[in-house]
């Protein structure tokens, strides 16, 4: 079975944790440690998205976090029970802005579509579901 | 992470290392500021060292090169990874924000 997953509060501080996560995922499945910044990237910008938005007043939503060895890639799937959102509904940033100009926020999204190779998301009953995959370099296809 | 900073005549010299994401974020911008306010010329970041940024992380390199821009002091980012490279390249912060290869090219923009 190559799927990992792991269950965090949507508190910044299981950051850490979850980064701890992901790296026990590449050693124990081999995998190219240069090729695990992007997932620590969109694990992170997606992670804290939720932490930010999905936020209701009296609690923290709970997140689900799971890595799967897919066909020559790697698919991370984080899903939360917070109020629904689409992150990719958001507004990609003005890459042209000049620095007085320049929006601070909206980044983490648009860097997420920019490492990975699909980003999709879904509502499912009470759960945001954004799903993720990346080809990487030293995965072969399965056998046809 | 862990940041050290060095003046040399009139410029500031940063190296910060490690991982640059939303926890180390705030932490290094306070350090930033706080030592802009000291700088008389220029300000290089030097992030030979740095393996790793986030969106939390390029926000603090926007604000302080915002802030180095209205006190009118010459800010270059160096010797930036490939990783981190790419971070620049595709959000554009490498148009916004002054990105040298080496240390020996941030200095050529440094103010005499």
């Amino acid at each position: 079975m190559s799927e990992r997953h792991t269950a965090v509060p949507g508190d910044a501080a299981q950051l850490p944790a979850l980064l701890r996560f992901l790296q026990d995922f590449w050693r124990e499945f081999k995998l190219t440690p240069a090729e695990a910044l992007a997932f620590e990237l969109a694990l992170e910008e997606v992670f804290m998205n939720v932490v930010m938005h999905g936020s209701r007043a009296d609690r923290a939503p709970g997140v689900k976090v799971s890595m799967t060895v897919v066909d020559g890639g790697v698919m991370l799937t984080v899903e939360d029970d917070g109020p629904a959102f689409d992150p990719l509904s958001l507004p990609a940033p003005d890459l042209t802005a000049s620095l007085e100009a320049r929006r601070v926020g909206g980044l983490g999204v648009f860097l997420v579509r920019q490492v990975m190779d699909s980003v999709r998301y879904e509502r499912r009953d009470t759960t945001n579901r954004l799903q993720m995959t990346k080809k990487m370099g030293g995965l072969s296809p399965a056998p046809k | 992470m862990n940041t050290q900073f060095e003046s040399l005549g009139r410029v500031t010299f940063v190296t910060p290392s490690g991982r640059l994401d939303f926890g180390a974020a705030p932490l290094f911008q306070s350090e930033l500021e706080k030592a802009l306010a000291k700088t008389p010329a220029g300000m290089v970041i030097d992030c030979a060292g740095l393996d790793y940024v986030s969106s939390a992380g390029l926000r603090v390199f926007l604000l302080v090169s915002r802030s180095a821009a209205r006190c009118g002091i010459a800010l270059v980012i160096c010797s930036l990874k490939p990783a981190v490279r790419e971070v620049f390249d595709v959000s554009g912060f490498s148009q916004i924000i002054a990105v040298c290869a080496d240390r020996a090219a941030a200095l050529e923009k440094m103010p005499a």
